[in-house]
């Protein structure tokens, strides 16, 4: 254990540089959060070309802080207005509006925040434990392994990550073709260019990460203005009775430690995402519960089970990110992107190459979380203020900055015009349901993928053989095909029952 | 989603893959016989792969509709809701090609002020403060913190 690196991580995180910018990360976030809408990949995508001019530290922590903010602060649009402002913070809406309702706002809003603070620093811990010892095992590893390793993570998302394993295929495919435009990294001839200088570099990732996520969901909160405008909030009134005491609190503690549980879990394996989490953690408090009717009447157990797993989701993702250099989901591909801005590869180098920012991140983590209480428990009537915005103010804000990130960074109308292509991309793959989780994520590894496939190659030198010598890459590819049949029955079992 | 439009998704996504495999990928990814692994691999693989996804979308949509009886092209389609969708993405498209001509900080009022009324909002207190905050912001980034000048 490296106890001057971990001694002075903590020394970073506690500086007021530190505190500043994981501060404006939870608080960005919160607000997001709050907005029905807005998700925290869509915040992270839009704050990347924010963080250029950061240290390497301040930028991710900004952004980790910003995703553990929009997660908790989801909620409170949940609670309040019984729209989820993440689709992970659907299954607190089921208690959380109800019990709103029923006069007590407030209360539901601190339940919210307890159940998503201690999910998040419990995980946190749980990351810190595992992902360490994680790198150095996957420090061993070669490029077969690595290969293999993202092979299986790319199948594991596209058949988890949307409705169908095959059209998740084909969204990777796509990602993984359009990731290979540009230089190519071993012969320095250009690839896919069409002779354009401006491809030489490929498409720039802030362009494809806007366009797909940012853009093209503003595309469709104005479609849906068509039929839904007004938002009606449940206002927090100064009631005596209406704040969250010890006696509410203590039955819901085994919840929150469940739901921390299946979210650290769920988080762990890439491609499920928040809202398994939250679902599966609800469905088991309900199951559990010895009054399992009260569940969608109010009961403060349903929004524990379902915001402590939500939460619990986003450290947990970055297990197999610092461990692998794998993302399990969208915002974890996303700081791959901010890492590599940054010049700074992650995974398990980064704990070889430069543990001192690796620790940091975790305490910047602790600190985010920690944050994330206090601006919740006092700014919650601001944050209630907030979820009365309506959505067509939002939307042309928020477009302003999607096209302010691309200016920011000096791509022009270049820059402009892939926004807009990747965009309407990004809008047909929400529409008819092509995973653009998996579009994204094989997008990001691609060239990760690519470096392994080609040293594989080259150390094979044409001898597969050689793979049986390496008995985790050869477990990883048949892992790789076990998961592809089992995917693939899936799908047309679910297909069948549905036609 | 509905078969006609997995039908419709996955032609597109198979004639795509095609044309990639059959014109892209030959004229343009280059060849190296020095290179361990060849330029065009992995994009070749990558096509093959949703070509043979998008493949599968496409046949399973057909035997579907096939037994269904249903019919792969309608006109009744919801127009006023498919141009309501369009919109958004052609003003988008404007904005681009203003931007091609004139300054962000300079247009941003305007074009956040048009949005906003062609979203419905009509509220002078609001559209006067939501279309100049953002911009004042742009400013305040890029000629102070980022120091890249006036985008």
């Amino acid at each position: 254990m490296n106890f001057d690196a971990i001694g002075g991580a903590i020394g970073e995180a506690l500086t007021l540089a530190s505190f500043i910018g994981i501060g404006g990360g939870v608080l960005i976030g919160y607000i997001v959060g709050v907005i029905p809408g807005l998700s925290r990949s869509v915040a992270i995508a839009i704050a990347i070309p924010l963080t250029f001019y950061m240290s390497p530290y301040i930028a991710i922590s900004f952004l980790i802080g910003l995703s553990k903010g929009s997660a908790a602060g989801s909620a409170v649009s949940a609670i309040l207005l019984n729209a989820p402002g993440e689709a992970s913070s659907a299954a607190t809406c089921l208690d959380g509006y109800p019990l709103a309702k029923s006069g007590r706002p407030k209360m539901a809003l601190q339940m919210g925040l307890l159940a998503s603070v201690i999910g998040d620093i419990l995980a946190t811990i749980f990351l810190i434990f595992i992902a360490i010892p994680f790198a150095r095992v996957a420090l061993m590893f070669g490029p077969y392994e690595m290969a293999a390793i993202l092979a299986f993570a790319l199948v594991f998302i596209a058949g988890l990550s949307g409705g169908s394993l095959f059209r998740g295929l084909a969204a990777g495919g796509l990602g993984i073709f359009l990731a290979t435009f540009g230089l190519d990294p071993q012969t320095g001839m250009p690839r896919m260019t069409f002779g354009y200088t401006e491809m030489m570099d490929g498409f720039p990732l802030i362009a494809v990460a806007i366009g797909t996520l940012a853009l093209s969901e503003m595309f469709i909160q104005a479609e849906r203005l068509r039929n839904e405008r007004d938002t009606m909030s449940v206002k927090i009134e100064n009631s005596p009775d209406d704040r969250l005491t010890w006696k509410d609190f203590r039955p819901t503690i085994r919840t929150i430690l469940r739901g921390t549980g299946i979210g650290t879990f769920v988080g762990a394996l890439p491609g499920l995402g928040p809202s398994v989490g939250a679902w599966m953690s609800y469905g088991m408090a309900k199951r559990a519960s010895k009054d399992p009717d009260s569940f969608g009447k109010g009961n403060p157990e349903g929004i524990a089970a379902a915001e402590s797993a939500d939460n619990a989701v986003i450290p947990a993702a970055l297990i197999p990110l610092f461990g692998l250099g794998i993302p399990g989901n969208v915002s974890a591909a996303l700081l791959i992107g901010a890492f590599a801005i940054h010049g700074i590869t992650v995974g398990p180098l980064l704990l070889r190459d430069e543990p001192e920012l690796l620790y940091s991140i975790f305490a910047g983590m602790i600190v985010a979380s920690l944050i994330m209480l206090v601006l919740g428990w006092f700014g919650l009537r601001v944050f209630a203020l907030i979820t009365r915005v309506p959505p067509h103010v939002v939307i042309p804000i928020v477009i302003f900055f999607c096209l302010c990130g691309i200016l920011l960074q000096g791509y022009g109308t270049f820059g402009l015009v892939l926004l807009l292509g990747f965009s309407v991309l990004g809008y047909l793959m929400k529409k008819f349901d092509y995973s653009f989780v998996t579009f994204l994520v094989a997008y990001i590894i691609t060239p990760l993928l690519e470096l392994n496939l080609r040293q594989s190659i080259i150390l094979a030198g044409g001898d597969w053989s050689v793979l049986l010598g390496r008995p985790i890459a050869l477990a990883f590819l048949v892992f790789t095909i076990i998961a592809l049949i089992m995917l693939a029955r899936r799908t047309l079992q679910r297909q069948g029952q549905a036609a | 989603m509905t078969h006609r439009a997995n039908f419709w998704t996955g032609l597109v996504v198979t004639s795509f893959a095609l044309f990639a495999l059959l014109w892209i990928i030959p004229t343009q990814a280059g060849e190296s016989l020095m290179a361990g692994m060849p330029p065009d691999l992995l994009p070749r693989l990558a096509m093959y792969l949703t070509l043979i996804s998008g493949a599968i979308v496409t046949i399973d949509a057909l035997r579907k509709m096939l037994r269904e009886g249903t019919a792969p092209i309608t006109l009744n389609l919801d127009w006023p809701m498919i141009g309501w969708s369009l919109w958004p993405i052609g003003f988008v498209g404007l904005i681009v090609f203003l931007l091609s001509m004139f300054k962000m900080t300079y247009a941003g009022p305007v074009i956040l002020a048009v949005f906003l009324v062609l979203l419905g909002e009509r509220r002078w207190y609001v559209l006067l403060p939501c279309s100049t905050v953002p911009v004042l912001l742009l400013y305040g980034l890029s000629v102070y913190l980022m120091r890249v000048g006036v985008v």
